[in-house]
């Protein structure tokens, strides 16, 4: 009964990974579009390294990471994987507590946001795709996107969150059991 | 060194550092040019493209919608305007099946080849967009035409104002869209595209090789004579090489400079596409080359 939560999780978050490629690119306006390119899916997924465990977030991240390399295939595949899910389990390496108060999740968010970008942007001008220098990619997109990260993390915080003590406890009195 | 030891000991690291390594490794196999997709690449391309186009389609109509009737008023405008250019299609249509039957016969006494005939014998088929990666590096787009409707890699790909991308990576039924805003003269796996000025054709030559996502501006390279190019000249891919369609348009020329080296001037090219709020493209079949 519980796993099926379980499963619908990742359903969402597949659901989030499709509107993030189809819906949100309309409801940016048009000189935005280059500049604000949120991965709602991983921030979801930063909720999931933080309050159920560091080890699901590093295989959904590789997983949707892929997802998105394969999907949107232009020069290269493993740059997402690679930095989702190497971000994701670095910050759930640190930061994992089933506590985390809403002010320490947010900058989680902030820094994995951060984090994101930048391991893409450094992937990039390893592979010579890119040759701005990484202040560009700075002011170009990495930080308007944490804006919008942030937006998304607080909307969907609590919801995520009842859903995800509901799968963690159900685990934990099973193991006692 | 033994601390060293201890470290690879933890078996933690050691599998990071082989997940390094290894994703390195994708990465620089799946850098550049590939001949065929995998089957695992193509049926999870094709499956997520499937359920991208329910999405895609639905919203894509209902902002459509609110645009449309934001601009209820530019309407009137732009009716006046087509009515102008359908005058001078009309006018134009008439010296243009002239000289095409000229053409045809001149070929004909010349003893032209079937394939030098139908090398510039384009069709054009109209691809709705399923979803956009506006990743700023590595931006792409997937529309809904795949090898089973014959797409090839590096077919040119337009939208009614102008030249958008060329395909890189075809699936069953869909395929990716390289946007020429990726394109980087200092990227060896990035191709230019020769072009000219229309009107101009046998006098302007150019490479349009760079873009400039500072200026939002492509950069034209390698034009011997700026005095044959001035500004506000529409410039069209050339097809000289062969590989690429000629006639597309590419943009407006806003500024001619001195180039890198000082031997040949660059011109900077503003964008005749949009390059957003992506409906339909019109993928351009070239014609097959027999080898």
């Amino acid at each position: 009964m519980r796993n099926r939560r379980k499963h619908v999780l990742i359903l969402l978050l597949f659901v989030l990974f499709i509107v993030e490629g189809t819906v949100v690119p309309w409801l940016i306006p048009g000189a935005w579009q280059t500049r604000i390119v949120p991965h709602l899916s991983y921030i979801a997924i930063l909720f999931i390294t933080v309050y159920d465990n560091r080890h699901s977030g590093l295989v959904l991240g590789l997983l949707f990471g892929l997802l998105q390399d394969v999907v949107y295939y232009g020069s290269i595949i493993g740059a997402y994987s690679f930095a989702m899910g190497l971000s994701s389990y670095l910050l759930g390496l640190v930061f994992r507590s089933p506590r985390a108060p809403l002010p320490l999740m947010m900058i989680v968010v902030i820094i994995g946001s951060l984090l994101l970008d930048s391991i893409l942007f450094g992937t990039y001008s390893l592979f010579e795709l890119t040759h701005q220098p990484y202040t560009w990619a700075l002011m170009n997109h990495i930080i308007p996107n944490v804006f919008v990260h942030f937006v998304f993390a607080l909307a969907i915080y609590v919801p995520l969150r009842r859903q995800l003590e509901l799968i963690t406890k159900h685990r934990s009195s099973q193991s006692q059991a | 060194m033994l601390k060293l030891f201890k470290l690879l000991g933890n078996k933690r690291l050691f599998i990071l550092l082989m997940g390094l390594i290894l994703f390195i490794a994708i990465m620089g196999f799946t850098l550049g040019p590939r001949a065929n997709l995998s089957w695992p690449e193509k049926f999870v391309k094709d499956t997520v493209g499937f359920v991208q186009s329910i999405f895609y389609k639905p919203t894509s109509y209902i902002a459509g919608l609110i645009h449309d009737l934001s601009n209820l008023r530019a309407l009137q405008e732009e009716n006046e305007s087509l009515k102008i250019a359908l005058a001078h299609y009309t006018r134009d249509k008439a010296i243009y099946n002239r000289i095409e039957q000229e053409n045809a016969r001149l070929t004909d006494l010349l003893d032209f080849t079937e394939a030098q005939k139908n090398q510039y014998n384009y069709t054009y088929r109209i691809a709705q967009v399923v979803s956009v990666n506006n990743d700023p590096i590595n931006r792409t787009i997937k529309v809904n035409l795949g090898s089973k409707d014959g797409v090839k890699e590096g077919y040119a790909v337009i939208s009614a104002e102008g030249l958008v991308g060329t395909v890189s990576r075809v699936s069953n039924f869909t395929s990716t869209v390289k946007l020429l805003t990726t394109m980087d003269a200092k990227d060896p796996n990035s191709n230019g595209i020769s072009a000219t000025a229309q009107g101009k054709e046998n006098q302007v030559f150019g490479v349009v090789e760079t873009f400039d996502p500072d200026k939002g501006m492509f950069l034209m390279n390698k034009i011997d004579d700026p005095s044959t190019i001035a500004i506000d000249d529409t410039i069209v891919s050339s097809g000289v090489g062969g590989a690429f369609p000629r006639g597309m348009v590419i943009g407006k020329v806003k500024d001619i400079q001195v180039g890198e080296y000082g031997m040949t001037y660059t011109a900077y090219i503003e964008p005749a596409a949009s390059f957003m709020d992506w409906k339909e493209l019109i993928v351009v079949y070239t014609p097959e080359v027999l080898e």
